[in-house]
């Protein structure tokens, strides 16, 4: 249907519409109590069965990293090009660690894609916190790809404490154009999961399995 | 007491799934989901405030609907995406298979999408002989048992884990199995690389924002993320009224959501989309289509049930439903479910079979009250039995029994010689003043509830001999 057409019997529906008045909006960001980031952005992230470590300094997180890679018998990891810690990649790299190349060419895509398929670990660096969801909010963009958050088994995340906010909507509020900025973004609470086996709960069912949250100073 | 007329009614459906393992598995689903969902309501202090919030901005945008798709449409196109727009579900599939053979694609991969079932596109596109595979773990299971999702949330509530485990070993060549953990490995390794090989992703949209072109999906497993990163083609299909103004509209709603759904304070994964790759992007699809759907949402919003359309499809109202929890999902006949099925099925289907879906519900209130954005369901199911009455939809017998019903108790005196009637009648029939089954046509009312004793003198009787003159 042509887009006039199909908007202007949106528009005619609209004239008989019943509809109830919306109700006086409040100042809904000021419900909540007051809390310490830190703390609640832990519990809540734990609660929904990520592995916090830290806070620790920017030099601290190459061998941090490196130590959790090791844990979970890494041999090739993606990583974004700018984190908020600089040697993580090298740290990898060093100890025996493969760096997958992560452009896609539009042409040659699949055999590119094909060799996410076995890649152990991803690292990111996070653009937000959200305290009371434990979440991590992902940018992505060039030398950003999405793939490092969602093809490995365990996903490292840096995420440095001065990008912690309060929830979604108070973080939504300050950046009121973002979702148009960038191709792509997305917020991460805690590892891929699934309850559809009669709501059992099972990590890592199609995105990563483990994620570690790397906090920094 | 719904239509003898209509050999498919939701009675006879329901009765078909009470007492089967069916329902009782949904049962114990839904208890689940409500507990959780009670808990993330609960602890949350905004929540009162954002529910409001969120009210606010799903009526604004249906007020000013066609504004906004006009704007969400020249964002997505400004963003290098297309835009295609469907009157019915006929179009919406035409339009999807057309976008998919001029990409040449034969193998799609979905991530669960309600308004894709509703306009029935995977039979479409498999008569057309392209293999489209469902990703989401239930709707995954639901494909290979050839079975329909029976609730919106958790697909396969109905089934065991030994069913799966039957149905993996069946259709997949897996080693049987009836661990949950086991079984998601097996899901896992078999899709992954269909999605890395597949030519084309079609999802649903949870949310578009209308100033940035954007489209919001959710999900838990990442499949909606794959589907829409992996392959070369993304197409998105959208119910015309899934649409809000800003993206900070959108964090408002999205606060609400998963609580409400499941009892999660946000979903896994909130993937936020404007266009196709854009050059400097290292991945991502390279070109993306956007359908949006009317297929019977206008007619909706012309009339008196437009708030239906407000829905975000959270499954809450469904869960808090006592006629859903002892039917399932199933019983509903359609894609949309529970309370909230039962207004927007007669509306985009038409009232024709789906007239006594507003009379699957006892009226009780409590869709409203778990409702994020506070819809009046019970009003709506209410102005829906009043059209399906006034079209003459009921059974004779019913339509009878009514009327005449209505002419006893608009008259005083026929009204006190009845109450009179019914208390020496039943009086046999009591004991402890319950009667625990009625003989005749009133054993319907008996079969599930027992009923009180009507009082040997009725209140107006009392009053008039202690106090009246």
């Amino acid at each position: 249907m042509d887009r006039e057409v199909f908007l202007a019997r949106v528009g005619r529906a609209s004239l008989t519409s019943v509809l109830p008045d919306p109700p006086a909006t409040p100042a809904y960001l000021a419900d909540l109590p007051p809390a310490d980031l830190l703390t609640l952005f832990r519990a809540r992230a734990q609660a929904v069965n990520a592995v916090v470590h830290g806070p620790m300094s920017r030099h601290g997180a190459p061998r941090s990293v490196a130590g959790i890679a090791a844990g979970h018998h890494a041999s090739s990891f993606l990583a974004w090009d700018y984190l908020p810690a600089p040697g993580v990649a090298a740290a990898l790299h060093s100890s025996g660690i493969d760096r997958l190349d992560h452009d896609v060419p539009n042409n040659g895509r699949l055999e590119h894609q094909l060799a996410y398929g076995p890649v152990d670990i991803g690292v990111t660096g996070a653009d937000a916190g959200l305290a009371e969801s434990g979440s991590i909010v992902l940018v992505h963009g060039e030398g950003r790809p999405r793939m490092a958050s969602l093809a490995p088994e365990v996903h490292i995340v840096l995420l440095e404490l001065d990008v912690l906010e309060r929830s979604l909507a108070h973080w939504a509020h300050k950046n009121p154009d973002l979702a148009g900025d960038t191709t792509n973004l997305v917020l991460v609470t805690g590892p891929s999961r699934t309850g559809d086996i009669e709501q059992q709960l099972n990590l890592g069912v199609h995105g990563p399995r483990h994620l570690h949250i790397v906090m920094i100073k | 007491m719904t239509a003898m007329a209509d050999p498919v009614t939701f009675l006879s459906r329901a009765e078909a799934l009470i007492g089967t393992h069916e329902s009782e598995a949904v049962a114990n689903g839904v208890r689940n989901f409500l507990t959780m969902r009670d808990q993330a309501v609960g602890e949350f202090a905004a929540m009162d405030s954002m529910r409001d919030r969120a009210r606010s901005i799903r009526l604004h945008a249906l007020r000013h609907l066609d504004r906004l798709l006009g704007r969400f449409a020249d964002e997505v196109e400004a963003a290098g995406g297309r835009v295609h727009w469907a009157a019915d579900a006929a179009e919406a599939r035409d339009i999807a298979s057309q976008i998919l053979e001029e990409s040449g694609a034969r193998l799609v991969v979905k991530s669960k999408s309600m308004v894709s079932e509703e306009i029935e596109l995977n039979q479409h596109l498999e008569q057309r002989g392209l293999e489209v595979v469902e990703t989401d773990l239930g709707e995954f299971i639901a494909q290979l048992a050839e079975d329909t999702p029976s609730h919106i949330i958790a697909p396969v509530m109905h089934m065991t884990r030994e069913d799966v485990g039957r149905l993996f070993a069946d259709r997949l060549g897996a080693d049987y199995t009836d661990d949950p953990a086991e079984l998601n490995r097996i899901a896992r390794e078999h899709l992954r690389e269909i999605f890395l090989r597949a030519d084309a992703g079609i999802t649903g949209v949870n949310m578009a924002i209308a100033e940035s072109g954007s489209l919001v999906l959710v999900t838990n497993e990442g499949n909606g993320r794959l589907v829409s990163t992996a392959p070369k083609t993304h197409i998105a299909l959208m119910g015309m009224e899934r649409i809000v103004s800003r993206w900070e509209d959108a964090a408002v709603v999205l606060e609400t959501l998963a609580r409400s759904a499941t009892g999660q304070r946000l979903s896994v994964y909130t993937n936020v989309i404007t266009g196709p790759r854009r050059p400097h992007d290292p991945d991502g699809p390279e070109a993306l289509h956007v359908i949006v759907i009317d297929n019977g949402r206008s007619n909706v919003l012309s009339g008196r049930t437009a708030e239906i359309l407000a829905c975000i499809r959270c499954g809450a109202c469904l869960n808090a439903c006592p006629v859903f929890q002892t039917t399932g999902g199933h019983a509903y006949g359609t894609v949309y479910s529970g309370p909230m099925g039962a207004i927007v099925t007669p509306g985009l289907h038409g009232m024709g079979p789906w007239w006594d879906l507003p009379y699957a519900s006892t009226l009780c209130g409590a869709c409203e009250e778990v409702c994020p954005v506070r819809i009046q369901i019970p009003r709506m199911l209410l102005e829906l039995r009043r059209q399906a009455a006034e079209q003459g939809r009921l059974p004779a017998w019913l339509q009878r029994g009514v009327s005449r019903y209505a002419g006893i108790v608009t008259d005083e005196r026929k009204w006190s010689r009845a109450k009179r009637w019914a208390a020496r009648l039943s009086a046999p029939l009591a004991r402890d003043g319950w009667i625990r089954r009625l003989p005749g046509p009133g054993r319907g009312w008996t079969t599930s509830r027992d009923m009180r004793q009507p009082a040997a003198q009725s209140f107006q009787d009392w009053w008039r001999q202690n106090r009246g003159s």
